[in-house]
């Protein structure tokens, strides 16, 4: 029993930043990511003998299960109006000045535009650019296929940069004045 | 290539998505377009604001404190004699009432967990019997079968034929209870099918006999190992047969 303990502390709970960035991304606030990512993780313990594999990419999936099912009931809101079959995936290779002005974002406007993203761009990102997960990976833990996982990410590389890009205009703008 | 599946692979090279061969083949594909290639740069910055800008927030230190006591570890080691005189002896004394209390209150409420665990077992036996696959492995044959099991699991069930007793070995499979692979022992008698689900337990040798949507179920534990049988058998005989499986199991 206090085997299981240790192993549990040993293997999972260095894991605890990755869940909690997930999670605080994901609800957007610290006191529901302390909340989604204490339960998760109390869960993950009692399914502890189910792991196989890598501890991280088992947590998150845990930890990502956890946050969507508190969304669906504290923020219906934020699950509804996303469309997988909306995602557009033919821009044009000249994506023009939007994202030409990623090169100009700051580090507020940039969090901003990542917490504006519909709830399931803004976890493959979150597991793609801050875990530096694979296709796979993230597949497995969001538990959508690979295509899937892809266009989601293009479509949420696309709008945070039409996002900041918008934002900085405005900024260049109201500057100008 | 079309426009869609050289957007996917702009991404998937840029994540570092494709193999070497593909990697290279895509990367002649940018010298020669100039935009594309401005495109992949674009998407590197990008990668690269998020990486290096972008808040990565890090786990409160309360929460790992608040955790780390939800799931106790182990203490630091403290010789036995001394922790006795100390913490330990009313810390046992207090874990016995706490654990008799249980017992009480267990035996009293019948615990859900047994009942949860009940429906389970009958979930799989309907579903083996619904699909026809009572059997991973068809033998009547002990060492047949006991092998087979010992093989995939981490534990070796008990595994007898009873065909003296009126019950006929046939076979094997595995299945999932609870959380966790069992055995399943397949018998039969006269045209009933008996599924024994079997996985190492407490020993606790509680026994508990449930009739859920008309199967009847019974549930106890020997020598380490827990038993559920489930079958559509009358509540007399499949209670003959737990008799006959726990004698048997008794011994090691």
């Amino acid at each position: 029993m206090s085997d299981r303990k240790q192993r549990f502390e040993h293997l999972v709970l260095p894991h605890l930043d990755a869940a909690y960035n997930l999670a605080r991304w994901i609800t957007r606030n610290d006191h529901d990511a302390q909340d989604v990512v204490q339960e998760a993780v109390l869960r993950a313990y009692r399914f502890f003998d189910g792991l196989r594999g890598e501890a991280r990419p088992w947590l998150l999936s845990i930890v990502r299960n956890s946050c969507f099912t508190w969304l669906q009931i504290n923020r219906p809101a934020d699950m509804a109006g996303f469309d997988d079959h909306a995602v557009e995936m033919h821009p044009s290779e000249e994506d023009g000045p939007e994202v030409q002005a990623m090169r100009k974002f700051d580090r507020r406007m940039l969090n901003e535009a990542i917490a504006a993203l519909p709830a399931h761009f803004r976890e493959v990102l979150v597991l793609r650019e801050m875990e530096d997960l694979s296709y796979r990976e993230i597949a497995r833990i969001a538990d959508v296929p690979i295509g899937t996982v892809m266009s989601r990410l293009a479509r949420a590389r696309r709008l945070l940069a039409e996002a900041v890009g918008a934002i900085s205009n405005a900024a260049d703008t109201s500057m100008n004045k | 290539m079309n426009s869609d599946e050289t957007f996917k692979l702009l991404h998937a090279y840029v994540d570092g998505e494709l193999d070497t061969a593909r990697s290279l083949e895509f990367e002649a594909y940018l010298a020669a377009n100039p935009a594309a290639l401005a495109a992949s740069e674009r998407l590197r910055a990008m990668s690269a604001a998020i990486r290096g800008s972008a808040d990565y927030f890090a786990a409160p230190v309360a929460l790992g404190v608040r955790l780390r006591a939800s799931v106790p570890v182990v203490p630091e080691q403290v010789p036995l004699r001394a922790a006795w005189r100390g913490w330990l002896r009313p810390a046992v004394s207090f874990a016995m009432v706490a654990l008799v209390t249980w017992m009480i209150a267990a035996a009293w409420l019948r615990p859900g967990a047994d009942d949860r665990i009940a429906r389970e077992a009958l979930s799989g036996h309907v579903r083996a019997t619904l699909a026809g696959r009572l059997y991973d492995v068809a033998s009547s044959d002990q060492h047949t079968v006991k092998p087979w099991l010992s093989a995939r699991l981490a534990f070796s069930p008990p595994v007898s034929d009873f065909s003296a007793q009126g019950f006929e070995l046939a076979g094997g499979r595995l299945d999932y209870l609870d959380g966790q692979p069992v055995a399943v022992l397949v018998y039969r008698r006269r045209q009933h099918v008996i599924d024994v689900f079997i996985r190492p337990g407490d020993g606790r040798e509680a026994v508990h006999t449930v009739t859920l949507d008309g199967f009847n179920i019974e549930r106890f534990a020997r020598n380490g190992m827990n038993f559920w049988m489930v079958s559509d058998l009358n509540r007399n005989e499949l209670g003959d047969f737990a008799t006959v499986v726990a004698e048997r199991s008794a011994a090691p």
